[in-house]
């Protein structure tokens, strides 16, 4: 289940910055907690408050960001050249980018707009296109063909077993 | 009528009534091709089965949904074999020998030997469950909302300890959890919590969207980048078990059985923990420790046998306290609830039968797993060949459907997105995900009995610290967050041996 603990340690730098994002998210609960009603006519006591449960997790969360933030710093995080992070290379960028700019146009923009089996035939064949058009001109026609073959097939399959076999409404 | 024997043998009729078989041979097939694909992962496949389980009766879904989980997590070892990649994180462990063996010409043995150790761990694993579900479900009855409070932190506590990694960021990782759980409307005054005027926030955030964001979402992302993995041996020779095998290493499958299915039922740990901590057992205890890593037939019988054990065991506090052992299981607790089955303590008196019923359906997933581990070997290595680019957009669309089928709002659809984002994020800052999944699991349990317990008491706090299984639980839960804050435990042990002189 832990999937990613496996992987080189992040550079401290990267954990200061990431405590100081959850310090303000913790803060920044608690605020909204605290300004929640407390209900006391009602139950007669204050601890049943709706701000009590995640005031007290984002007070949690707010000491562990501050351990893993000094933590970070007693590892170097503040000494110069700590900043020497691993950042993803321009590859790797460009491959999460597509992915997520498809998918949200996909799940964010098309379904819903246009019927399913469309917006899933589109954007199997452009996120097929997008990935297989790097590996060159030569048989470039016969990806693109099996992209488009392999998108409407989806979409129509997709559509199929849920709607019809599973009875599941789709978007 | 009570009869444990009597109620197994009516788990299983009814479990084999009305085309049982054929669900069990789809869903096993699917969980063993999703676990063999690297980037589909065990939770991933039972979050998205469990849309297709929607207009299925309760028992049918809970079947196909088991089987997938069954599956997968014996999936994972083929690629972990072939591909020297683990098809879920649970097969990790099998790489070290899987693969060498593979490289020795040996791919079809320690495939054989995957399957045999598979299958009995999960029979193990299976046995402990009937054993003693049902007896620690009545003993669960006594736990009120101040014990399940308790477990509920525990829960937490211990998966953020134990989960692999850094304790630190898996204690932030189950909080963040938590703190997504408490999004809408709460139980006591109906006060709608960080919704901001919207209709939609009021209402929640999906269990379901979260965690196909989450475990699917996140995973496409992660799968899309980096090289592509490339060829396997097409070259496998015979993958039937050898019986020498087993009866050269009875103890190291006995020892991982009992292991993976103690892990398992921890909360929250999972069967990469159970897989992990089974093959360094059986290193430690081996005669050939030396070839551990070389191709050990040994070590991939303990790290199989390990993981596999494991699923029955992380059902066990689904069914007896509501806590889910690992990220699948949460998502089949998840299941259980949508199909009105309430898992936990109360499940001994409303449903006793329902444990014994999980029994058989994981024995027929077992054994129809076992089946599949024999035959399904030239098929599933084509399909390891399905490149990623025409794979994962087709893994993404059933995120999709999988977000919005539960309850057909495109809310869902963006809940899903954004939770597959800050997921991504989390895992590329190395946070855990086991915590994460439990906390937004638990959270609507802890919230719910902080507060009754409360209520009941008039907003006195004691009784969670006094009554005695309370107390028991807090202290566990201490001792568990002392374990994880490094050089305390050798600290204090350094005291106590100091006194005595």
């Amino acid at each position: 289940m832990s999937g990613s603990s496996d992987r080189e340690p992040l550079p401290p730098r990267v954990d200061l910055a990431t405590a100081a994002v959850l310090l303000a998210l913790g803060l920044g609960v608690m605020a909204l907690a605290w300004r929640m009603p407390t209900f006391v006519e009602q139950s007669g006591t204050g601890l049943t408050a709706p701000g009590i449960v995640p005031g007290f997790h984002a007070t949690v969360l707010a000491v562990l960001s501050v351990l893993l933030g000094l933590r970070a710093i007693r590892r170097g995080a503040l000494k110069p050249g700590a900043s020497q992070s691993r950042a993803w290379s321009r590859e790797d960028a460009r491959q999460l980018g597509t992915a997520a700019l498809l998918g949200v146009l996909y799940a964010g923009v098309l379904v819903g707009r246009v019927p399913f089996w469309m917006a899933t035939s589109l954007f199997v064949f452009a996120f097929t296109a997008a990935f297989e058009w790097p590996a060159g001109p030569v048989g470039r026609v016969r990806r693109l063909v099996e992209a488009a073959v392999l998108g409407l097939a989806t979409g129509g399959i997709v559509t199929l077993v849920f709607e019809r076999i599973f009875l599941v409404r789709l978007p | 009528m009570n009869n444990p024997i009597t109620m197994l043998g009516d788990g299983f009729a009814h479990v084999l009534s009305g085309g049982a078989i054929f669900h069990a041979f789809w869903a096993v097939l699917i969980g063993i091709v999703v676990g063999a694909l690297p980037g589909l992962t065990a939770t991933m496949g039972v979050a998205l089965l469990t849309t297709l389980t929607f207009t299925m009766g309760p028992q049918v879904a809970m079947l196909v949904l088991v089987c997938v989980y069954v599956g997968a997590i014996y999936g994972g070892s083929r690629s972990a074999i072939l591909l020297n990649i683990p098809g879920t994180p649970a097969s990790a462990a099998s790489t070290l020998d899987g693969f060498p063996l593979a490289k020795q010409g040996l791919a079809g043995r320690a495939m054989g030997i995957s399957t045999l150790g598979s299958w009995f761990g999960t029979l193990f694993g299976t046995l402990i469950l009937a054993m003693f579900a049902p007896s620690f479900g009545e003993f669960a009855l006594q736990f009120g909302s101040y014990e399940m409070f308790w477990v509920a932190l525990f829960g937490i506590v211990i998966a953020g300890s134990l989960s692999g990694g850094d304790p630190l960021k898996g204690y932030i990782a189950g909080f963040i959890g938590l703190l997504a759980a408490t999004v809408g409307q709460e139980t006591n005054h109906a006060f709608p919590r960080f919704a901001f005027g919207n209709a939609d926030l009021a209402g929640g955030l999906g269990l379901l969207p979260v965690l196909v964001g989450v475990f699917g979402v996140a995973e496409v992302l992660n799968a899309m980048r980096g090289p592509a993995v490339k060829a396997v041996s097409a070259k496998i020779d015979s993958v039937i078990p050898r019986i020498r095998d087993v009866t050269q290493y009875w103890r190291t499958i006995l020892r991982s059985g009992a292991l993976g299915t103690f892990i398992g039922a921890m909360p929250g740990l999972g069967e990469d923990i159970a897989a992990w901590t089974s093959y360094a057992a059986a290193k430690r205890a081996s005669k050939e420790r030396d070839l551990f890593g070389k191709g050990s037939v040994e070590g991939l019988m303990a790290a199989e046998t390990g993981e596999s054990a494991c699923v029955p065991g992380a059902i066990i506090p689904v069914l007896t306290l509501a806590v889910p052992g690992s990220a699948p299981a949460a998502v089949l607790m998840a299941a259980m609830m949508i199909h009105g089955l309430n898992p936990g303590p109360m499940l001994a008196i409303t449903a006793p039968e329902f444990i014994y019923q999980i029994v058989a359906m994981l024995v027929v997933a077992d054994m129809v797993k076992l089946v599949y581990g024999l035959v399904l070997v030239k098929p599933l290595l084509w399909v390891l060949l399905i490149p990623r680019s025409r794979l994962m957009p087709i893994v993404f669309t059933l995120c999709t459907v999988g977000a919005f089928a539960i309850t057909s709002r495109l809310f869902d659809i963006w809940v899903m997105l954004g939770a597959g984002l800050v997921g991504f994020i989390l895992r590329e800052l190395r946070f855990p995900m086991a915590p994460l999944v439990l906390g937004i699991v638990l959270g609507e349990l802890l919230d719910k009995n902080l507060l009754r317990g409360l209520v009941l008491t008039g907003g006195d706090i004691s009784p969670f610290f006094t009554r005695p299984i309370s107390m028991a639980l807090c202290v566990l839960t201490l001792l568990a967050v002392a374990w994880a804050i490094p050089g305390l435990v050798p600290r204090v042990v350094g005291v106590f041996r100091r006194r005595p002189a």
